[in-house]
């Protein structure tokens, strides 16, 4: 026998003043191996085309379908409805500007975010499209490949207790980011001129070590290790530079 | 002149890195202290001679009448710290306290058990310490009729807790946010955080019997 699943929905169209934030509820029947994004998908077609959520690759790469599920932000397309209560409340990542319904604007902050890390490689080197692409050792492209394994859903910055209560703070993703350029052998910049990116409580040093990131990531990053190293090595270039003239 | 400046135009500076460290440094500090003492003050379940030995040597080294002024600094500092997280607006507790209960999540919890500890320790170990370095030297017998008066017992079966929650809270969360505990201990740490706080409890409540039950 099928269970009957009670979603509630957050409902509210910022465009639209007549709009009011409110639960609505839906009621569905469970099918095997159904996904939150497979329910979603099915309340649209069945009981409301007018539900906004984001969805794109339903297999947890593209990030679209991040959502706060029972209190906990995760990818809709991951989290298996069988894991969950008879009754599900479905939310908006907070933190991010909302679209309308489930759907919010995780883009705007990404690119922010990218701007303010200056998330690109910084060299000097001249580039000779003729010479053989640069080695690079296995163990060291894999951990940098470890932390590229992002993909931006938002979920570490709408858990973290640190950005809920201050705007300006860069969160997991951004944090992460800078690591995974620290690792580059690639990029030129010294410790000091990340300092001057995350050495505030805008970054590092505000983190408050919550550590819901690493708790809800969907893809498992290793979040609290990176955290920890950065606050470490950026602590210590603080104290470096106060034993040195600048 | 330059603070002058950057009230316009922001300022790379260090100064976050370094209030970051203290906090750390002064919390580092007052766990050891808060283990210290209470190993120390629990010497009167040996019996009351041995916490006077002890309550002595600190008395004649004047290590209490300097160490103890130090201490009551290094706990305001160390307020005035980690008060810099702390949401002390209205809208921002409110945001604080829909967050962790939207979360049913274990350590935005235990961050926020942090906060309300701290500010209960701010106002009982303020008080605590002004009674005892205000009546130096510390004798088992002095103690033993505090708790035995009546209210200071309730007053300490209050601070108690209050401290060892906060203080096994905080060793837990140096450990995770300096990257001594990485991910893989962190269950063994919570683990660890549990005892600690389990095992001053015990020493704690089993002081405050052993003061109750004194000859004075």
């Amino acid at each position: 026998m099928a269970r009957l699943l009670k979603l509630n929905v957050f409902r509210y169209n910022p465009q639209d003043p007549k709009s009011v934030p409110h639960l609505q509820t839906y009621v569905l029947d469970e099918t095997d191996n159904m996904t939150m994004f497979i329910a979603l998908n099915r309340v649209r077609e069945e009981q409301d085309p007018g539900l906004q959520f984001d969805f794109c690759c339903r297999a947890g790469i593209c990030g679209s379908c991040a959502m706060v599920i029972n209190g906990r932000p995760s990818l809709a397309c991951h989290t298996k409805t069988k894991d969950l209560p008879d009754e599900i409340t479905l939310l908006p990542l907070p933190v991010f500007k909302l679209i309308g319904d489930l759907s919010v604007d995780t883009g705007v902050w990404f690119r922010a975010m990218y701007d303010k890390v200056e998330s690109w490689i910084h060299t000097r080197k001249e580039f000779d499209p003729k010479a053989l692409e640069e080695r690079m050792d296995n163990a060291v492209a894999e951990q940098i490949y470890e932390l590229e394994r992002c993909i931006e859903c938002g979920c570490c910055v709408a858990a973290c207790g640190t950005a809920r209560l201050r705007d300006d703070f860069m969160g997991a993703a951004a944090l992460n980011r800078v690591a995974r350029f620290v690792v580059d052998p690639r990029d030129t910049r010294t410790d000091k001129e990340y300092f001057e990116i995350i050495g505030n409580d805008t970054g590092i040093f505000g983190c408050m070590g919550l550590l819901a990131c690493e708790d809800v990531c969907p893809k498992d990053l290793p979040l609290q290790n990176q955290l920890g190293y950065l606050r470490r090595k950026m602590g210590i270039t603080a104290l470096k530079s106060l034993f040195s003239r600048k | 002149m330059s603070s002058i400046l950057a009230m316009h135009v922001a300022q790379p500076s260090r100064r976050d890195a370094y209030l970051d460290w203290l906090q750390m440094l002064s919390g580092a500090a007052l766990v050891l202290f808060m283990w210290s003492h209470m190993i120390l003050v629990s010497s009167v379940i040996i019996g009351p001679g041995a916490m006077n030995a002890i309550a002595g040597f600190f008395e004649r080294t004047y290590m209490a009448q300097i160490g103890g002024p130090l201490v009551f600094a290094a706990f305001l500092f160390h307020f005035v710290l980690a008060a810099r997280k702390v949401p002390f607006r209205a809208e921002k507790q409110g945001v604080a306290w829909a967050h962790a209960k939207m979360m049913h999540h274990r350590d935005t919890w235990l961050w926020i058990v942090q906060v309300v500890t701290a500010m209960v320790i701010l106002i009982m170990g303020a008080i605590h310490m002004w009674v005892v370095l205000t009546s130096l030297p510390i004798s088992a017998e002095k103690s033993a009729a505090r708790i035995q008066g009546g209210w200071w017992l309730l007053f300490y079966l209050v601070l108690l807790p209050m401290v060892e929650l906060h203080v096994s809270i905080g060793f837990y969360r140096i450990g995770v946010k300096w990257g001594v505990i990485k991910a893989d201990a962190r269950s063994g740490a919570k683990k660890a955080e549990n005892i600690l706080f389990g095992v001053f409890m015990v020493i704690g409540l089993v002081t405050l019997v052993r003061f109750m039950f004194l000859a004075i």
